[in-house]
């Protein structure tokens, strides 16, 4: 295979090759950078809750009238949802998993804010709350009934016990066992962990880590509201929710109810921002490549037209239409190769960019690999059908002057 | 009309230098009808270039129409070429998407001329040339003869005070060639310069004066002569 | 001669309708890209009030725990929080030097007794000052805000948004009317007029992007009935019982903006702020170093996080894709009009300046560019509306998918820019051929 005439052509036309090989380097920085965001999104959306969300929903409501008491009006909400028939369990909470809001406070190793210390979420909850939340022991034991705080007017109500999941555990006494230890809030406030569970997800609110839960037996309601959380049988979530809704409504009229969701549409709003992510970087990738395939593929059918006479005149010394196929194509290879080339560079720049500015992780070098192959696969195909269609040009075009 | 003096033209690559004019010289008056003859590779078309202001030139004199031209711009260039040259191609030069009429049509759009201005020019021309009734008609649907004439009345749609011709009938067959020439020739009567350029003799024989022209050099300019009544483009003109 | 050009534009179109399908496409899509993310992109990290940018401060003085285990945003420890404590804010308030000045605060609500029996629903209300309503140019359908007295008092005031005075009273002029909030009578003294500033900068302690205000009381509702706020509220220190120790305490619930208008009114509410933070330091307060600001709402914005790093990268993405786009038509356009030269240069011959060639080229790119960027507008359009499809959640971003004027001054002109741009380059290097280069005459 005679590349001289080939690489001639393209010196020829030396702006167009320089395009269409620019066009391919982006495509290439794109497609592979994005395609490493998405991967590292869905693996956020993938990340275990450690929980059953699909069967649970959460009530939230607040009494507004003066003769609204919260400990009945718990009580008998209490009372209605455990009675439910394809109810699980229920349990009042200080704040709903996976839902963004819930207070949050630092627990200290030892007194006067010194030792390890870690960030947390606060769940206050009663002797159900284990089996509402669907959290397994590990270590201790679960709150007693006599344990839990009747509600108070109090608005920080300390506790002497506490449950913590493993990753809290872990933070405040890493290698030793943290059950049985004793722990400390930002005012001195010593707590007893009686409780190791299995990891799950609290409230995930902004800048505190997940994981990091302490389940507080006191009845939560401090500020006129509380929340249900409860937990049905398979697949029975929202339907049991619904007319949940409606009874609770109609039950007691003191308190109004504010909403009431499952936990997966919670689950869903948390994951909304990854998600829409991915489909916007999947949907401009998608274009890209799109573009830059139909711009090769129209370019080159473009200059097939254009050269007829040199086709025809390469036709007439001899070539086979296999020659003409090979003559376009390689002049493609070499446009897409060059391009892929700058690409890499290309690809490699903007990930390291994204990881500096952004915090993302550096590019997994198996992507660009990926990315490579799939562009100059692309970039090939696309010149494909018309370099065929070169071939057909008949050799009595080169004698043509008109 | 046109006078040359020494025109040198010199077309440089990395390795050659080839020597296309060297101190060419000519003197066209205004009216005559002169031919330029000379074999393949003599240097016609570099002429042809530089007289009709395509391509500078290196060194020498040219006036064209009394103007000094080396001292113009490009843009002078371009409304001497629209205002005062026409040209005839050898492969007519239709744009093939436009009909008649907007072929003819093109040199004086540039002359920002308004349309009932060019209307009549148009209309005028294509009479000359016997084609007015085909105005409509795109050129794929013209024979190559009628083709040329087109590219003759857009030639003269502009009232050029000289027109080149470069191989006009080099793609023609004899009848359509005598055609051609004819309407050359009633055209020089009225009054245009003509300069045709030709490889072919006999071609070069009906004109007033025939310049040869070999390597880039004149080889012999015979002085004018008038043009005897009655001669046809069969017979040879003497001298 | 623009109507020449414009013909002979025309005519190439129609000669390769595959390629210029491809150019128009292309040119749409990139500028549509741009257009939806543009559009997000300007809405959030847009000032919702900004005709007032440089007369808006929102006051923070810096008084939590000295510790460094603590601090109040672990991403940003050196920030003070953006909320005052009640002792703070009214000492604050008190301050002549502000020519208007407001306390923000959010309560649970819950509206009942509306003619009607319509059932008591959950209300999102803001406690706030007077001045509140003048400060951030709040329209008013029927009726105002209140008097100084009614802060004071607390008087029962109440005005309602334009959507709860639909649902709760079919949009009528309820001005005068009684109405139980959180089971005692208020009345009615003002109803809104469509208000949804996004982001809702004067309280970004949550739901900056969420549904607007439902109704505002005044601010000392919450102290007389005794209610915790509703909203955002942060405490360290000592341990708080009581309502009247929460009033006494560390923490901070109270938003504080201030209306200054000149330099000087700045540096003297500064000074004020700064004296007051010297003497409750010798008291015993106010551990960490002064860090007492005024900030303007654009700072304000950009110090609370506003725009994400994600709506950044998909901005650059959309450029990119519009690179892409460019690059595509400008490979086309070279071609095409390369392809075309022996026409041009027999136009040249004919008699046409390099100028005359220039701008028949560039109509022709003018005119795809003007083709493309229509379409490109209402593919923009269409795009947006998927895009609020999209956000099922954030009721805010569905909300941000409007086609605001800026946007779209944006969009044409950057439709405008880039496609000429992309085609003056192939218009200008047809222009320079010599005349003779492609004439056949042999």
């Amino acid at each position: 295979m005679n590349i001289k005439p080939v690489v001639s052509a393209l010196l020829r036309n030396r702006m167009g090759a320089v395009l269409v090989a620019l066009e391919i380097a982006i495509a290439l920085a794109v497609l592979v950078n994005a395609a490493f965001i998405v991967g590292q999104r869905i693996a956020m959306i993938d990340e275990p809750t450690g929980l059953d969300y699909h069967d649970m929903f959460a009530v939230t409501m607040a009494g507004f009238t003066k003769d609204f008491s919260l400990p009945s009006s718990v009580a008998s909400d209490m009372a209605y949802l455990r009675s439910m028939p394809g109810v699980v369990s229920a349990s009042p909470v200080g704040s709903i998993p996976l839902s963004g809001d819930g207070g949050n406070g630092v627990l200290y190793a030892q007194t006067g804010q010194h030792g390890n210390s870690a960030v947390y979420t606060t769940l206050q909850t009663d002797e159900q709350g284990m089996s509402t939340l669907g959290a397994t022991l590990i270590a201790g034991r679960n709150f007693r009934p006599t344990e839990i705080l009747p509600w108070s007017h109090a608005i920080d109500q300390a506790v002497p016990e506490i449950i913590v999941t493993q990753s809290l555990a872990r933070a405040l006494f890493p290698g030793r066992q943290a059950l049985g230890q004793v722990v400390y809030d930002v005012r001195n406030r010593p707590m007893t962990i009686i409780g190791i569970t299995r990891d799950f997800k609290g409230q995930v609110g902004a800048g505190t880590p997940p994981y990091n839960v302490a389940l507080m037996p006191q009845l939560a309601g401090a500020f006129g509201g509380y929340y249900c959380l409860v937990r049905t049988e398979p697949g029975r979530a929202e339907a049991i929710m619904r007319r949940a809704e409606r009874e609770l409504a109609v039950r007691n009229t003191t308190r109004v109810i504010f909403y009431a969701h499952t936990l997966d549409y919670f689950k869903g709003q948390l994951d909304s921002e990854n998600r829409n992510m991915a489909i916007f970087l999947v949907a401009v990738t998608a274009l890209i490549l799109a573009i830059t395939c139909l711009g090769i593929f129209g370019l080159t059918t473009f200059n097939v037209s254009t050269r007829t006479k040199q086709i025809g005149t390469m036709r007439a010394v001899g070539a086979r239409k296999r020659d003409v196929v090979s003559h376009f194509l390689l002049e493609n290879a070499i446009i897409v190769a060059l391009g892929v080339l700058v690409g890499c560079t290309l690809t490699l720049g903007v990930g390291y960019w994204l990881s500096r500015a952004y915090g993302m992780p550096r590019l997994d070098l198996y992507f660009l690999a990926a990315g490579v192959f799939i562009l100059a696969a692309i970039g090939q195909l696309a010149a494909w059908q018309p370099a065929r269609r070169a071939a057909s040009v008949p050799p009595s075009v080169a004698t043509r002057t008109v | 009309m046109l006078k040359m003096q020494d025109i040198s033209k010199v077309y440089r690559t990395d390795l050659i230098e080839t020597h296309a004019l060297r101190n060419f010289s000519l003197e066209v008056k205004s009216g005559q009808f002169v031919a330029v003859s000379g074999p393949s590779g003599s240097g016609k078309t570099t002429f042809l270039n530089v007289a009709g202001l395509l391509e500078t030139f290196d060194t020498g004199v040219y006036e064209l129409g009394g103007e000094d031209v080396s001292r113009l711009s490009d843009d002078a260039r371009s409304r001497m070429r629209n205002e005062k040259i026409g040209f005839i191609f050898q492969s007519f030069n239709l744009i093939p998407d436009l009909d008649i009429y907007d072929n003819v049509d093109v040199p004086l759009r540039y002359r920002r001329m308004k349309a009932a201005e060019r209307h009549s020019r148009i209309t005028k021309a294509l009479e000359l040339v016997g084609l007015a009734s085909r105005m409509k008609h795109m050129p794929s649907q013209l024979s190559g003869g009628q083709q040329q004439r087109v590219a003759i009345a857009r030639a003269i749609a502009g009232d050029p005070a000289l027109i080149f011709a470069d191989e006009p009938t080099g793609n023609l067959d004899s009848l359509m060639a005598r055609q051609v020439m004819d309407l050359l020739e009633q055209i020089n009567e009225m009054g245009t310069t003509i300069v045709l350029v030709t490889h072919d003799p006999e071609l070069a024989r009906r004109a007033q004066r025939n310049i040869h022209i070999v390597d880039g050099l004149v080889i012999d300019s015979p002085p004018p002569y008038e043009r005897r009544a009655g001669t046809d483009a069969a017979g040879s003109l003497a001298g | 001669m623009l109507g020449y050009y414009l013909w002979l534009a025309a005519k190439s179109f129609r000669r390769n309708p595959g390629l210029t399908a491809l150019m128009v496409g292309a040119i749409a899509l990139g500028i549509s890209t741009c257009i939806v993310t543009l559009t997000v992109y300007h809405a959030m990290s847009g000032n919702p009030i900004w005709w007032k940018n440089n007369i808006l401060y929102a006051v923070t003085m810096d008084g939590w725990d000295p510790s460094p285990s603590d601090p109040y945003d672990p991403a940003h420890p050196q920030l003070a929080p953006p909320q005052l404590t009640y002792r703070d804010a009214q000492y604050l308030y008190q301050s002549t030097i502000p020519r208007r000045k407001v306390l923000i605060t959010q309560l649970l609500g819950v509206l009942s007794g509306a003619p009607g029996e319509t059932a008591p629903v959950h209300v999102m209300t803001h406690a706030v000052t007077r001045d509140f309503f003048s400060m951030f140019d709040v329209p008013f359908e029927y009726g105002g805000g209140w008097s100084a007295s009614a802060d004071s008092g607390p008087e029962p005031v109440i005005v309602l948004s334009k959507e709860q005075n639909d649902k709760l009273f079919g949009g009528a002029d309820s001005v005068g009317q009684t109405i139980l909030w959180n089971d005692h009578r208020f009345r009615i003294v003002g109803v809104l007029k469509n208000w949804r500033p996004l982001p809702r900068f004067y309280d970004m302690t949550t739901r900056r992007w969420g549904e607007p205000d439902d109704a505002y009381v005044p601010f000392q509702w919450g102290p007389a009935l005794q209610i915790l706020p509703g909203g955002n509220s942060s405490c360290w220190g000592d341990p708080v019982t009581t309502y009247q120790d929460y009033l006494g305490s560390e923490c901070v619930w109270i938003e504080m903006w201030a209306e200054l208008p000149t330099a000087q009114a700045r540096e003297r509410m500064q000074a004020y702020m700064d004296s007051y933070w010297a003497v409750q330091r010798k008291a015993g307060r106010f551990a960490r170093p002064l860090n007492n600001h005024l900030t303007d709402v654009s700072d304000w914005l950009k110090v609370n996080g506003v725009v994400s790093s994600d709506s950044r990268i998909l901005l650059r993405l959309a450029f990119a894709f519009l690179i892409v786009c460019l690059i595509n038509t400008v490979g086309i356009l070279l071609a095409k009009f390369l392809r075309a030269a022996p026409t041009t240069g027999l136009r040249r011959a004919l008699g046409a300046s390099r100028r005359q060639i220039f701008l028949q080229h560039l109509a022709e790119v003018a005119t795809l560019s003007f083709v493309g960027a229509a379409l490109g507008l209402a593919l923009g359009a269409a795009g947006l509306v998927g895009v609020h499809a999209m956000y099922t959640y954030g009721g805010a971003y569905g909300v941000l998918a409007r086609f605001d004027p800026i946007g779209i001054l944006w969009a044409l002109a950057l439709a405008a820019v880039s496609t000429l741009a992309a085609g003056l380059y192939p218009a200008w290097a047809i222009g320079r051929l010599p005349p003779s280069l492609y004439l056949k005459s042999r």
